[in-house]
C-alpha cells in the first residue's frame, strides 16, 4: 500500500477512511521499524501537526519521542502529587525543546499546571511567613526534582562556618555571606511568588518534565537537568540565580574553598559509584571489577583522576555576584560564569572563576548522572544504563535509553546535530552568553558541550 | 523518683508558658535534669545497648566534648567520663557489646572510645566533617559506618586506618540510621538512599524524597517480626514522612504528617513551622517520638496514624533525643540548634538534657 503523503504532512483529509497507508497510526504494533523513517519525515514537515493519534501509541521508539512537547497529549491524566510509577512509563520522553512551550494544553493539563503554579506560590508564601529554615531546597511536588535557585545548607554547616569565622576573627565575612544568602533566597522566593512570564515558562517546562519523566529519577541527579529548563527562562530576568549549579554538588565548585569545606575533588559523580555489581562508566576510574569488601577504595577515591568534572561542591561556594545568570548558562567557557564566592572563603572572590569547568548546565554534559541523559559517547554512563535494576528502578528512561538508544539516534531530541542549527543559533551556542531574544529553542549540539 | 517499672506517670506541667518573665521555663515537663550537662549545644544522644547492665548515656556537644553519665534507676545521673575532639561532635554511637563508644566530629575524624580504659583513638578520616556514625554488626563482619559532608560513606574496620569500603553519595550526608541489614542515608538536595548490609554494604535503592524540603533526620522502624521495614524521615518544614521499603500498597501505606507547627487549628493566621531535629522509635512499642526546633517533643503512633502526646514548649529548641534500650527512658536535649541563625545564639544559656519515663506514654493506641 502506498504511504499517504498527505498524512505525512499531517493533513490527510480522509483520516481513517484513507486508502493509503498512514504509518504508525495503526496502533502499537504498527511496526517500529517503519515509522523511524517516516517520523523524521514528519518532523521536518511540521511539529504542530503531528497527529494526535501518535500519542496514543505507546512505543519507546523514537517515533513517540518526536512528538513535540507542546503538542503531545497525555492520555492518562497524571495525578498531581502522586505518581504511579508503573503506568506512565515510556511516554513522551521527547523533549522537543524546539516546541513552543506555550502551546495550548488540554483543559485537564491546564488545570493541573495551574494547580502546580498555585501550589508553588502558596508554598513560597508559607515559607516566608512561617519562619522556617531558609536554606533548603524545595520541590513543588514530592518525589519530584528540586526547583533551581535554592541552596541546601544545614544548620550545622552554617553554625560550623560561624565558629570557624569566629576563631579566625573574621566574623564580618560570615555575616556578609549570610546576608547574601538571605538575599538570594528572598529574591528567589519573590520570583516564584510573582510568577512572572519567564518563571511561568520555566515552570511550565518543569511541569512537562514532571509529568513525562519517570519518577524514579531523584533529587540531586534530576535537579541538574532541571537547571537547564529553568535557565532557559530565567535568562531574561538576570536574576541572581542562587547558584543552582552549586546546589547539585556540581562541577563548578572546584574552586570554592571555604574553610569548613575542603574541596573534595576525589568524589566522582554520583550515580556511578554505588553499585558493586556493575562497571561504572568511568572506565578509567574504577578497576571495573566490583570493589571487594576489604579492598581499598571502591569507587570514590579512585575516580578522582578520571572525573573530568571536578564535582565537589562545598556548601558555601556559590553566590553569584549580581551579574549575570545568563552567563552561567553558557556551554562554553567556564570563565564566563562568575561564581564568586561571596566572602565565605577567606579567599578573594574573584578567584572562584576561571577554573570552573564547563558543565554549568550539567544537565547535558555534566557527568552522567543527570537524569539519565548522559551525553552519548561521553565517558559516563548514567545509572540508567546499568543493568542493575533496583538502583534506579525500572525507569522508563532507562529502558528507552539503553534499550532502544533511539534517543541518541534521533539526536534532535536532546542534542541538535550541528548541521540542523541555523547560523544564528550556532552563534548563540558558541558565545559566552545568550542574547535575549535570540535564544535558540533547540537543544545545543553535542559537540559544543564542554565536558 | 523511680524512672522504671512503675506505672505512675509524670503528668504534664501545669505552668503557663506564655510571657511570664519570672517562671523559668526551661523544664516545663518537670523531667529529670541530667547533672553536669554540656556547655554548648548538644548535637547527639545515645543510650547504651542491652548488653551493658544499667543505663549509660552519651552526649556529644558543640563544646567539642563527649560526656558519659550513668543513669540509675532512681533517676540519679552520675557523670562518669569525658573525651574531647578538636571540633564539635556531631554524632555518637555505641558498639553492640557496650564497651566502646564511637564519636564523629567536625574535625573530620571519628574516634573510638574505650570506656574501660578511658582511651580514645582515631579510627576514621574524612575530607569534611563527619556527620553520622553507626556501628554495624553483621554475622560475617563488623564495622563502623561514617557519613560525611564530603559526600562519602565510609566503612571502617577499627583496626585499620584505611576504610574497608567507600561509597559515594550524591550529596553531603545529613543523617543516617542503621538497623541490620538495612541502612538509610538522607543527603542534601533531598537525596535518599537505602543500603542493604548483608555480606557487604551495597546500595539497595534510591528513593525519591517524599518531602519537599531539606532532610534533617531519619530513623528506621521495624515490623512485628523485628525486622527493619521502613523509615521515618523528618525535614526542616515541620513534616515527617513514613516510608515503607516494600509496602503492599505504597500509595496508601506511605504517608506524611505535619508536626512541630504552631497554630494547629487556626488556619487564618500564618503558621510557624519548625524543623524536626530528631526522630526516635520506641524499641518495644514501635511508636515514635519527634523533637523539634519549637522546643517541644511529640509522641506518635504511626500505625494508628495518631498523635499520642505533645509536650509543653521549652524555652529552647530540642536538638536531640533517644530512647534507652528497653524504652523506659526518653532523653531529650534542650539547646540551641541554630534554627534562627547566629543572632539567637546565646553562649551563656544553659543547655539541658532531660530524662523522662517513657514506659506508659508511648503505648500504641489500642485497636481492640
Amino acid at each position: 500500500m502506498a504511504i499517504c503523503q498527505f498524512f505525512l504532512q499531517g493533513r490527510c483529509r480522509f483520516g481513517d477512511r484513507c486508502w493509503n497507508e498512514h504509518p504508525g497510526a495503526r496502533g502499537a504494533g504498527g511496526g517500529r521499524q517503519q515509522p523511524q523513517q517516516q517520523s523524521s519525515g514528519n518532523n521536518r514537515r511540521g511539529w504542530n501537526t503531528t497527529s494526535q493519534r501518535y500519542s496514543n501509541v505507546i512505543q519507546p521508539s523514537s517515533f513517540s519521542k518526536s512528538t513535540p512537547w507542546g503538542g503531545s497529549r497525555d492520555q492518562e491524566k497524571p495525578s498531581f502529587g502522586s505518581f504511579d510509577s508503573g503506568a506512565s512509563t515510556n511516554r513522551k520522553e521527547g523533549f522537543g525543546l524546539s516546541e513552543n512551550p506555550f502551546a495550548s494544553l488540554s483543559p485537564d493539563e491546564q488545570k493541573d499546571e495551574k494547580k502546580l503554579l498555585e501550589g508553588i506560590v502558596k508554598d513560597m508564601e508559607v515559607w516566608e511567613s512561617s519562619g522556617q529554615w531558609m536554606f533548603s531546597v524545595y520541590s513543588p511536588v514530592k518525589k519530584k526534582p528540586n526547583i533551581s535557585g535554592f541552596t541546601d545548607i544545614s544548620p550545622e554547616e552554617l553554625r560550623l562556618e560561624y565558629h570557624n569565622f569566629l576563631t579566625s576573627n573574621n566574623l564580618q565575612s560570615y555575616l556578609n555571606s549570610v546576608q547574601h544568602l538571605i538575599n538570594q533566597w528572598r529574591n528567589r522566593v519573590n520570583e516564584l511568588k510573582s510568577l512572572n512570564i519567564s518563571s511561568k515558562v520555566a515552570l511550565k517546562c518543569l511541569w512537562k518534565i514532571y509529568t513525562h519523566l519517570s519518577p524514579k529519577i531523584y533529587g540531586p541527579d534530576c535537579s541538574k537537568f532541571i537547571i537547564l529548563i529553568n535557565k532557559l527562562s530565567d535568562v531574561k530576568d538576570g536574576i541572581n540565580q542562587a547558584a543552582p549549579a552549586f546546589g547539585f554538588g556540581s562541577s563548578q565548585a572546584a574552586t570554592f574553598v571555604s574553610p569548613g569545606f575542603p574541596v573534595n575533588n576525589s568524589s566522582s559523580d554520583n550515580a556511578q559509584n554505588f553499585s558493586f555489581k556493575t562497571n561504572s562508566g568511568f572506565a578509567a576510574a574504577s578497576s571495573g571489577s566490583p570493589a571487594g569488601f576489604g579492598s581499598s577504595p571502591a569507587f570514590g577515591a579512585a575516580a578522582s583522576t578520571s572525573s573530568a568534572i571536578s564535582t565537589s561542591a562545598p556548601a558555601f561556594g556559590f553566590g553569584k555576584p549580581e551579574v549575570t545568570s545568563a552567563a552561567s548558562f553558557s556551554f562554553k567557557s567556564p570563565a564566563a560564569s562568575s561564581f564568586g564566592s561571596p566572602g565565605f572563603s577567606g579567599l578573594p572572590t574573584s578567584l572562584a572563576t576561571g577554573s570552573v569547568r564547563a558543565p554549568v548546565a550539567p544537565a547535558f554534559g555534566g557527568g552522567s548522572s543527570v537524569a539519565g541523559f548522559g551525553s552519548p559517547g561521553s565517558h559516563s554512563h548514567t545509572a540508567f544504563s546499568k543493568p542493575s535494576s533496583d538502583t534506579f528502578g525500572n525507569s522508563s528512561i532507562s529502558t528507552s535509553l539503553s534499550a532502544s538508544s533511539s534517543i541518541f539516534a534521533t539526536d534532535n531530541v536532546l542534542f541538535t546535530p550541528r548541521d540542523k542549527l541555523t547560523v544564528e543559533e550556532l552563534e548563540q551556542f558558541q558565545s559566552k552568553k545568550f542574547t535575549l531574544g535570540k535564544i535558540p529553542l533547540k537543544p545545543p549540539p553535542l559537540e559544543l558541550l564542554n565536558i | 523518683m523511680s524512672l522504671f517499672g512503675t506505672t505512675s506517670g509524670f503528668g504534664t506541667s501545669g505552668t503557663s508558658m506564655f510571657g511570664s518573665a519570672t517562671t523559668d521555663n526551661h523544664n516545663p515537663m518537670k523531667d529529670i535534669e541530667v547533672t553536669s550537662s554540656p556547655d554548648d549545644s548538644i548535637g547527639c544522644l545515645s543510650f547504651s545497648p542491652p548488653t551493658l547492665p544499667g543505663n549509660f548515656l552519651i552526649a556529644g556537644s558543640w563544646a567539642n566534648d563527649v560526656r558519659c553519665w550513668e543513669v540509675q534507676d532512681s533517676g540519679q545521673t552520675i557523670p562518669k567520663a569525658q573525651q574531647m575532639h578538636t571540633g564539635p561532635v556531631l554524632d555518637v554511637c555505641w558498639s553492640d557489646d557496650g564497651s566502646k563508644v564511637f564519636t564523629a566530629s567536625c574535625d573530620k575524624t571519628a574516634k573510638m572510645w574505650d570506656l574501660s580504659s578511658n582511651q580514645a583513638i582515631q579510627i576514621a578520616q574524612h575530607d569534611a566533617p563527619v556527620k553520622t556514625i553507626h556501628w554495624i554488626k553483621a554475622p560475617n563482619y563488623s564495622c563502623v559506618m561514617t557519613g560525611s559532608w564530603d559526600k562519602t560513606l565510609k566503612f571502617w574496620d577499627t583496626r585499620s586506618s584505611s576504610p574497608m569500603m567507600v561509597l559515594q553519595l550524591p550529596e553531603r550526608c545529613y543523617c543516617a540510621d542503621v538497623i541490620y541489614p538495612m541502612a538509610v542515608v538522607a543527603t542534601a538536595e533531598r537525596g535518599l538512599i537505602v543500603y542493604q548490609l548483608e555480606n557487604q554494604p551495597s546500595e539497595f535503592r534510591r528513593i525519591e524524597s517524599p518531602l519537599k524540603h531539606q532532610h534533617r533526620c531519619v530513623a528506621i522502624f521495624k515490623d512485628k517480626q523485628n525486622k527493619p521495614t521502613g523509615f521515618a524521615l523528618g525535614s526542616i518544614e515541620g513534616r515527617v514522612a513514613i516510608h515503607y521499603i516494600n509496602p503492599p500498597n505504597p500509595a496508601k501505606d506511605n504517608f506524611t504528617f505535619k508536626c512541630h507547627r504552631s497554630n494547629g487549628t487556626n488556619t487564618s493566621a500564618p503558621q510557624d513551622i519548625y524543623a524536626v531535629n530528631g526522630i526516635a522509635f520506641h524499641p518495644v512499642h514501635g511508636t515514635l517520638a519527634t523533637v523539634g526546633s519549637d522546643g517541644r517533643f511529640s509522641f506518635w503512633d504511626k500505625d494508628a496514624r495518631t498523635k499520642l502526646k505533645t509536650s509543653e514548649q521549652l524555652d529552647q529548641p530540642i536538638s536531640a533525643c533517644c530512647f534507652n534500650h528497653n524504652g523506659n527512658i526518653f532523653a531529650y536535649a534542650s539547646s540551641y540548634d541554630w534554627s534562627k541563625g547566629h543572632e539567637f545564639y546565646n553562649p551563656q544559656k544553659k543547655n539541658y538534657i532531660f530524662l523522662r519515663n517513657a514506659a506508659e506514654e508511648l503505648k500504641p493506641r489500642n485497636k481492640k
